[in-house]
């Protein structure tokens, strides 16, 4: 009797485990951060009708977004770079509020961290 | 010693920063992009020209892109093999309108660091959208797409789209640059 409580038992663990297989499956989506996320958002959002170059911004002989689209991604790049414990007053004292530099700075570290999940995620399976 | 270490970290700065800068491929289209993927001089004259050459045309899935990780993305010539999720094997290197060569992704003459890396950026692409998983085209969805202010080494516009049943494809190519360091983006939307 006792070896077949304990036969059950085992059985029993081997399925939980089994199912837990799932679960244990982690993305590189599933692991990003809130501030990570709201940058992807803010990159795609460039495509959004009210957000696509007008006229005036396709004429210009420079490759670098416009000044009114690169502000619709500056509130994530500073909400990502705040999140690795910057503070307010040494991002504006390092970037001087200019826009590029916050961008920049802001994609270096997503690069890093999605990097990091990568490898994580590696190491993991 | 301090002083070795501080010139060597200098040196490693300089390295990873002195190429063409970082190509990233969004695609948030339900649809396959196809595509080449491009890189040109821009100190002067459009050579050396660099295209993928194997695959020719990159494939990058549908709804591929930053929000689910599954973005292009390449650093420079050389460790988008090892590195990115589309690697190219092989690159067309031209060296003038009638001299060209196929270089393997590891060879010395595209290094990060060396001359044609140092002197080349990320430019350009000529894509083909198709139906995801199929190789039926988007109709009206491909086009070539440029850097403003490099159309005289590869004619295209920066910005594309096209409405159908309402729908509206776009695509462009732009850059974010600071202190040196570079981010090309070329993005696909549905909306």
């Amino acid at each position: 009797m006792k070896k077949t409580i304990l036969l059950a038992a085992f059985a029993i663990l081997g399925l939980v485990s089994c199912t837990n297989e799932g679960t244990a499956v982690n993305t590189v989506s599933s692991m990003k951060t809130p501030q990570m996320e709201n940058f992807d958002k803010a990159f795609k959002s460039l495509g959004e009708p009210q957000n696509r170059p007008t006229e005036e911004e396709r004429k210009r002989n420079t490759s670098e977004l416009s000044d009114r689209r690169k502000a619709l991604l500056v509130p994530a790049s500073k909400e990502l770079i705040l999140s690795t414990g910057v503070t307010e007053s040494e991002l504006m004292r390092k970037t001087g509020g200019d826009m590029s530099q916050i961008i920049v700075w802001a994609t270096q570290i997503y690069m890093k961290k999605s990097e990091d999940i990568r490898n994580n995620i590696k190491a993991e399976n | 010693m301090k002083k070795f270490l501080t010139i060597l970290g200098i040196a490693a700065f300089v390295f990873g920063y002195s190429q063409n800068g970082t190509l990233i491929v969004n695609n948030y289209t339900p649809y396959d992009f196809s595509g080449y993927i491009m890189a040109n001089n821009f100190a002067g004259g459009c050579y050396p020209f660099l295209t993928s050459s194997a695959p020719d045309m990159v494939t990058v899935p549908a709804n591929a892109n930053m929000g689910n990780g599954n973005e292009l993305r390449y650093e420079n010539y050389k460790d988008q093999y090892t590195s990115s999720l589309y690697p190219i094997s092989q690159w067309y290197v031209q060296s003038s309108s009638t001299i060209s060569v196929l270089r393997p992704w590891n060879h010395a003459a595209i290094m990060p660091g060396g001359t044609i890396s140092n002197n080349t950026k990320w430019s350009a692409t000529k894509f083909n959208m198709k139906y995801a998983g199929t190789t039926n085209g988007v109709p009206g969805f491909s086009n070539g797409l440029t850097l403003a202010g490099n159309t005289s080494c590869y004619t295209a516009p920066d910005y594309f789209d096209m409405t159908s049943g309402g729908v509206t494809n776009s695509a462009e190519i732009f850059t974010l640059t600071s202190g040196g360091i570079n981010y090309t983006y070329i993005q696909l939307y549905t909306f």
